[in-house]
């Protein structure tokens, strides 16, 4: 009986396994292989020579940087994000799907195609380039340029992830807020914002992986000028184009260990979301008194 | 404080959700708002709070015009058909909340908050639930903490949108009889938007009847039960009790009287299902009609029968329907103790007059 029900429910052992075993096998492959590569190609020389390649100047400066470039943009993401996710959600105006098409920019156009529109609008021959030489202003080929096209890829992370958090939410809450006297700000600081916290937080994460990894567009504007313009993820090929191969895997498993951490705090927060969620939607306990 | 609605209009987009309300609520008093969904009730309430703008008309309070008054600075209290409590907050942190963002001047101090939300919560009989989140509240526990909420920051007016229409019936007659209660007690004006006739009947000083962005009749519970203004307000104040046949010309004489304007005049008769009497034998002036089905419904027997092509709903007695034994497919006789009559709506009138 036991068994004929199992049969009824399960798929035949071969098959499991068989699935089992492509689905194990591309994540070792595709994932797991190419990190584990990275350090051991980057301790390949030992210990010393890691430390010693980190140590270089030009790779400090590289991760100073990075981390200086995500320093200036996820603020902006911040303010940006919960902007545009509290127009869309809580309010109806005309142009709101153009808004919505319009966040989701970025995410459609090749950066190297950004990086390209950011050179044509600053850049020597560009729209503003003139202007910007006469007051001795440098954006391409400098810090602002950098910042900017890095801001222009990762503003849809923050919005794009509360958007629908907000709109779950509805503006009741906030309503109540407003008839019990609370200002726009005390709504916003002690009923929104705690609302939206953790969304807000996996959003902030994401843009934050993206603006240390990217590489397209940072590449068109950047100039790869060493210890100056050059980001991790440049500083990273230039490295393995001059075939220093620890260098290039030692500074890579930086970019790494930005990535693991990254993806643990996502758990983490994902896992408080979820709890949150699920504390929410439980079930209502029976009627008392 | 007393409200004043004054010939307020409101249109979402093509849809008139209002049209020309004018109402006057006198301090004190315990006002439902009664219609279908879609009616404009709950607009009109949002109106009244500040939360939606009217597009003409005004509102006032105790005589004075509010449309310059932000929604925060209403002193209304304004409670949710889903609660919409702070989720992230403890039920003491959500009743206390509206002290808590009060400008520093006239902010009561730390042991005043404590002791007016404790107060409050005993007030709705809840305060052992201080330290829960809401999530971790039942429908009604959920409903009586946004009360205690909303009456914390002492309102002038309540408005409550739906407030039992989330919760079990027998939680929401509790609450309906509790917040009748408290409302005495508060000495408040009330507001409250309901779609619920027997709700609306039980509780509420005043109904106001609306249907399509209108108000179809005001008037006393009692009032708009036996003498409903409009066809729309027999038929909607009915409980399940709703009977309504659109026989013309017959049913007048059946009751033995003749509406004004005679049986050339298309009419629309009422009568409510526990006014007709049933008998076996043939009455004057009776209608007669054949038994289809008998159901036993609580403390009612509901009959329905056919005359012509027509149904008719009877709800009997229990006593009357064992002394009647009543079989599917008797032919019986049946008189209406009471009707009422209205001229049919244009259309009708044309058709109607010409078939009798």
């Amino acid at each position: 009986m036991n068994g004929r029900l199992r049969r009824v429910n399960a798929e035949p052992r071969w098959l499991r396994a068989l699935l089992l075993g492509v689905g194990l096998g591309f994540l070792f492959f595709f994932l797991a292989l190419p990190l584990l590569a990275v350090f051991v190609e980057a301790f390949a020389a030992g210990w010393t020579a890691y430390a010693g390649a980190l140590n270089d100047p030009e790779t400090r400066s590289a991760i100073g940087l990075t981390l200086l470039v995500a320093l200036f943009v996820l603020p902006f993401n911040v303010v940006f994000g919960v902007a545009a996710a509290w127009a869309i959600a809580k309010f109806d105006f005309r142009g709101k799907s153009l808004l919505i098409t319009l966040i989701d920019l970025p995410f459609a156009v090749s950066p190297v195609v950004v990086g390209l529109v950011f050179l044509l609008i600053f850049g020597a021959q560009g729209l503003f380039g003139p202007w910007l030489a006469a007051h001795d202003i440098k954006v391409v080929f400098a810090l602002p340029g950098i910042i900017i096209v890095t801001l222009f890829i990762t503003s849809p992370f923050v919005a794009r992830e509360l958007i629908p958090l907000m709109q779950a939410q509805g503006k009741e809450e906030e309503e109540a807020a407003l008839s019990l006297g609370a200002s726009a700000w005390q709504m916003f600081r002690r009923v929104t914002l705690p609302n939206i916290k953790w969304g807000l937080l996996y959003g902030v994460i994401l843009a934050n992986a993206r603006a240390m990894g990217e590489f397209g567009a940072v590449s068109v504007v950047s100039g790869h000028i060493r210890g100056e313009t050059n980001t991790l993820p440049l500083h990273v090929e230039i490295l393995y184009n001059e075939y220093n191969a620890v260098g290039a895997f030692a500074s890579a498993s930086v970019l790494a260990l930005l990535a693991l951490v990254t993806l643990l705090a996502k758990t983490v927060v994902e896992w408080r979301m979820r709890r949150e969620n699920s504390m929410l939607l439980a079930d209502l306990p029976a009627e008392e008194s | 404080m007393s409200i004043e609605i004054r010939g307020i209009g409101k249109r979402f987009g093509n849809f008139v959700a209002l049209e020309d309300i004018s109402l006057h609520i006198p301090t004190g008093e315990l006002v439902a708002l009664l219609g279908p969904s879609g009616c404009g009730k709950t607009t009109l309430l949002r109106i009244i709070a500040g939360m939606e703008t009217a597009d003409v008309g005004q509102v006032l309070f105790a005589g004075e015009e509010a449309a310059h008054v932000h929604a925060r600075d209403r002193k209304v209290g304004f409670v949710f058909q889903h609660y919409a409590l702070f989720r992230h907050m403890s039920v003491f942190e959500n009743v206390a909340f509206g002290l808590r963002v009060k400008a520093r001047k006239v902010r009561p101090a730390e042991a005043e908050i404590r002791s007016r939300v404790t107060a409050l919560l005993k007030l709705v009989q809840l305060d052992w639930l201080a330290d829960r989140y809401p999530s971790q509240l039942s429908g009604g526990q959920r409903q009586r903490i946004a009360l205690a909420r909303a009456l914390a920051v002492e309102p002038r007016v309540l408005l409550l949108d739906e407030p039992f229409g989330a919760l079990d019936t027998r939680v929401r007659k509790e609450l309906r009889r509790w917040l009748r209660r408290l409302h005495d007690e508060m000495q408040i004006s009330s507001v409250f938007v309901t779609h619920d006739q027997e709700e609306a009947l039980e509780v509420a000083d005043r109904v106001v009847v609306m249907n399509q962005g209108r108000i179809e009749q005001i008037g006393s519970p009692d009032e708009v039960y036996s003498s409903p203004a409009t066809p729309f307000v027999y038929q909607f104040l009915g409980n399940v009790n709703v009977f309504h046949s659109r026989v013309h010309g017959a049913w007048a004489e059946v009751a033995a009287e003749r509406p004004e304007g005679g049986p050339e005049s298309a009419v629309t008769a009422f009568v409510r299902p526990h006014d007709i009497e049933i008998e076996h034998h043939p009455l004057t002036g009776g209608l007669e009609a054949t038994v289809q089905e008998v159901h036993a419904i609580g403390p009612w027997v509901r009959v329905e029968l056919a005359h012509a092509s027509e149904l008719i709903e009877v709800e009997l007695t229990r006593e009357r329907a064992t002394i009647l034994a009543l079989a599917e497919g008797q032919l019986v006789w049946l008189k209406p103790r009471q009707l009422r009559v209205f001229a049919a709506p244009g259309k009708t009138m044309e058709e109607g007059g010409s078939g009798i």
